[in-house]
């Protein structure tokens, strides 16, 4: 029996009818399995007792050539020096007590991608990490280097975001897994997954099917779906072999800061052209009622603009006007006096869009990411920022969701979105402790008498009772 | 082709049909010379700058996919490129790091010694021996946004590209004979492509394609294999119905999806299936029909039916294969029509489904009484290309296959084996009555078959 890798998918070439996981492919005239089965398959090659063994008597098929696998063993050893705390340690002996199989729950925070650079050390073997954002495939990268990219010579792989270079250890969003697995799937025998809980899902799921990947590995902080998919997780990856709750880790990362609120004043034009927008806006959303303040009315209105071209015209009222209060100019004099006053602190100054960013980066000469920022110079800007070499950094909505930023004791937040949730965790990012000397604080400024004022208000709502419950 | 935000279909019970245009339409003739004509005048100019100006285009109309939708077609014509003195990624390393031992950089200077921004960018300017414009542009030239269009279709800017570091003005070389290629944009292949890319579109998540093709097929399996697609072949009559052998077909049938399909229904393949529609429109007559998984059912095994055929008038941008793929080939057709014989040569007709692979015999050879060969010659080669061939050949087990290779290839008689005595060696042409001296061994009798 040969065992191909085709497309995705195993091919068992002259495979005995006995073979498991498998179908008949009338179409080639042989077995075909999903990729997902390799482990499986030759266990059943090599015996029953599923160890690899050179003695024919006890193999189930004799001559097994094995063409699928085109993943290396490597001897890693992680160069970042910190001793694993004790809930990491326990979740890698259950990992590797469960065959490097299975899913560790841990809260954002609390160190996965530590645990996940113990774990590929561990498994010795060609790894691919697949992440939900080019964000996070960005802070792996940055991570991965730090822990490994003197050890390989073609360093750590990207494969997403306009980035198309697979290495021996390689970082990808979902998506490009997803378009690109069929073609690398035999390229790796561990297989980790970020934000596993968004893995069940008809095309994401055909990451962990077509690839060969022995070791499976997936990370998360809420595993259960409210639709019950995460149980498809169990055949994909294997079962939850740790959990750690939130509330045994609380406490070591929350700090003090104190928030100061800014407001600056439209210049006379931007706010004659704000008004004019944003009353083309206010007269279509009125004269037709939609229920704005509720998901569905919301939803009715957009339906709208794509069929009513006063509709249209609305939402791009709507746009101009949220785009004339989140760039106002007088936001770039409250921030020249804000540089001033900071200039000896360390500084992250946030925006909501990317034109505003590099705006800011050109008007001030500070360091910019933004989602454009190509992942090894983003990399390279944070660990300057890291290290002390650079003290300020602008950025628009890049960090969000579980990614790891250098602290900052100061941040200051131009114009934001809406999101409570995205506005807490941009303040813990911030404000992670590295320094005890003194309090953190955030600046927000925002455009007076504008939807901003409103925004804001909501925002910090939703900080407080999120503190609160 | 589109991205799927700007796909548009009209979903009915349980069939689904792209929106196409009627590219006769004024309206549409209207709003793609204008694009055209926007394209045109950003040559030079900066990729966001161009966008900027498409969008203005969409402000209050309504048809903004169409119009956004054709002006990616024409993107897709385009090249941009990041035009900077030094690369910007050096520059603004330079920027920031003088930057950092000055800040605070302020814009209004409330003591003397606060430094002005303008300061840092002539300081690196000087040390990069570059303008001060070329360092405040340059520290983001690469920037999408930023950069420039340097090609579109076949129009070409070459400002920019003088190497003493003085401006020039700007040159547009539309006339260069070789960079018009057929694919000159106009209005009408631009509406013609577009009404190809709405149907690409709907195969995104397309699980299964059938196809029935009455010609072309050595063009449209080549296809099919480029685009990494697995097939079921079926030959057909001339209504389309099957019939049990290829050696009374009219016309073939292929299921087409991909390897994984075997254990359930994926739109994994539909990007392929979407790559290989304009292959069908090089045929003169064509079926299409694809399963499409209806995102909205809300049930991930329900799918839509889109069908389509040559009478939609879709027009393709591939390219078919050449009549003859070889001189060859073309030498013994040529000799063939001056030999006298009953036989007859046949240009390729038949697929033969080795699984994997299918082969299209060049020649079939016929002889009025119904006796019938298929006949394979090794024409043009790598020695790769010439494994896979021999190995097609051995596989396809079929009596009645003849065989031509040339003396010239370094390949012995042992590689085809037990077929080798049907074989006919070649050193430059192919001799006629060789080949009926095989055909007359070999041929079946597809009369008798029936």
């Amino acid at each position: 029996m040969r065992i191909a890798f085709d497309d995705g998918t195993l091919l068992l070439e002259n495979a005995p009818d006995t073979v498991p996981f498998a179908e008949w492919d009338d179409r080639v005239e042989e077995y075909r399995a999903r990729a997902q089965h390799y482990r499986e398959i030759r266990a059943w090659a090599n015996g029953a007792d599923g160890q690899a063994t050179l003695n024919e008597a006890t193999t189930t098929v004799e001559n097994v050539e094995d063409d699928a696998r085109a993943y290396s063993e490597l001897a890693l050893t992680p160069s970042v020096a910190i001793e694993p705390r004790k809930y990491q340690q326990e979740a890698l002996s259950a990992w590797q007590a469960n065959d490097r199989r299975g899913s560790v729950v841990l809260p954002t925070g609390s160190g996965k991608t530590f645990l996940a650079v113990q774990a590929i050390a561990d498994a010795g073997v060609s790894t691919v990490v697949v992440v939900p954002t080019i964000d996070l495939m960005n802070q792996w990268h940055a991570t991965l280097t730090n822990a490994f990219g003197d050890q390989l010579p073609d360093g750590i792989g990207v494969l997403g975001g306009g980035s198309h270079n697979v290495t021996n250890i390689t970082v990808t969003t979902y998506d490009s897994a997803y378009r690109y697995i069929d073609e690398y799937g035999d390229q790796f025998g561990l297989l980790v997954v970020d934000e596993v809980h968004h893995l069940p899902a008809p095309t994401y799921q055909q990451i962990p099917e077509m690839t060969i990947a022995p070791y499976r590995l997936g990370l998360t902080a809420t595993y259960e779906r409210a639709d019950g998919q995460h149980e498809e997780l169990e055949d994909l990856l294997g079962t939850v072999v740790y959990r750690e709750e939130v509330d045994e880790l609380a406490g070591d990362y929350l700090s003090e800061y104190e928030t100061i609120h800014l407001q600056v004043e439209l210049t006379p034009d931007e706010r004659e052209e704000y008004d004019e927008e944003y009353q083309i806006y206010r007269d279509y959303v009125d004269s037709h009622e939609f229920d704005l303040w509720k998901e569905r009315g919301y939803q009715e209105f957009l339906k709208r603009t794509s069929y009513d071209p006063q509709g249209r015209r609305a939402l791009i009222a709507k746009q101009r006007a949220e785009e004339i209060a989140r760039t106002a100019k007088k936001k770039l004099d409250t921030l020249d006096n804000l540089l001033k006053r900071h200039y000896d602190d360390r500084t992250i100054i946030f925006t909501a869009n990317n034109d505003f960013a590099y705006d800011i980066s050109q008007e001030f000469v500070v360091p910019c990411i933004t989602h454009q920022t190509e992942t090894d110079e983003r990399t390279a800007i944070l660990e300057r920022f890291r290290t002390g070499e650079y003290s300020m950094l602008v950025t628009s909505q890049v960090l969000d969701e579980g990614i790891d930023v250098p602290a900052a004791n100061v941040g200051i937040i131009l114009s934001g979105s809406a999101s409570k949730r995205q506005y807490a965790q941009r303040l813990g990012r911030i404000l992670r402790p590295t320094d005890e000397r003194q309090p953190a604080r955030l600046y927000e400024i925002i455009a007076e008498d504008t939807v901003e004022t409103y925004v804001s208000e909501r925002r910090r709502q939703g900080v407080t009772s999120d503190a609160d419950g | 082709m589109l991205t799927a935000d700007l796909a548009r279909s009209r979903t009915y019970e349980d069939t689904i049909t792209p929106k196409f245009i009627d590219t006769d339409d004024q309206r549409y003739r209207d709003t793609a010379e204008e694009l055209i004509r926007i394209f045109d005048e950003h040559l030079g100019e900066p990729k966001g700058e161009l966008e900027d100006t498409i969008d203005q285009l969409t402000v209050a109309d309504t048809d903004y996919k169409i119009v956004q939708g054709l002006a990616k077609l024409l993107k897709d014509e385009c090249e941009f490129e990041t035009v900077a003195p030094v690369d910007p990624r050096e520059i603004r390393e330079e920027l920031f790091a003088v930057a950092n031992d000055n800040y605070p950089i302020v814009r209004q200077p409330t003591l003397g010694e606060d430094t002005k921004s303008i300061w840092v960018y002539s300081t690196v300017a000087d040390r990069l021996e570059i303008t001060l414009e070329e360092c405040y542009r340059g520290m983001y030239a690469d920037l999408e946004e930023n950069q420039r269009l340097v090609r579109f279709g076949h129009r070409v800017s070459d400002e920019y590209e003088d190497t003493d570091g003085s401006t020039t003005t700007t040159r547009l070389t539309g006339d260069s004979e070789e960079s018009y290629a057929e694919d000159t944009v106009t209005v009408d292949w631009l509406l013609t492509r577009y009404n190809l890319a709405l149907a690409q579109a709907v195969l995104y998540d397309a699980t299964e394609m059938r196809v029935r093709v009455w010609d072309s097929f050595a063009t449209v399996f080549s296809y099919v294999k480029l685009f990494g697609l697995m097939h079921r072949i079926y030959p057909i009559d001339s209504d389309g119905n099957r019939v049990p052998s290829t050696d009374v077909a009219d016309g073939y049938e292929a299921v087409l999806d991909g390897a994984a399909s075997l254990f359930s229904k994926s739109r994994k393949y539909g990007i392929r299936m979407a790559n290989f529609l304009p292959a069908l429109p090089l045929c003169d007559r064509w079926e299409m029909e694809a399963d499409i998984l209806d995102e909205d059912s809300g049930l991930s095994s329900q799918t839509l039916s889109f069908e389509l055929d040559h009478t939609e008038g879709l027009s393709s941008h591939y390219s078919a294969q050449s009549d003859f793929d070889s001189d060859v080939e073309r030498s013994l057709a040529q000799k063939w029509k001056r030999a006298n014989t009953d036989w007859e040569l046949i240009r390729e007709d038949d697929v033969l489904d080795l699984g994997a692979e299918v082969m299209l015999p060049d020649f079939a050879v016929e002889h009025p009484d119904g006796r019938r060969v298929l006949f394979e010659i090794v024409g043009f080669w790598t020695p790769e290309y010439l494994d896979e061939k021999l190995a097609k050949i051995r596989d396809a087990d079929r009596d009645n296959l003849i065989v031509a290779v040339s003396e010239r290839l370094d390949c012995s008689a042992d590689d085809f084996e037990g077929m080798d005595d049907r074989i006919l060696w070649f050193k430059s042409g192919i001799h006629v009555y060789d080949v009926v001296e095989l055909a007359e061994e070999y041929a079946a009798n597809t009369v008798l078959e029936e």
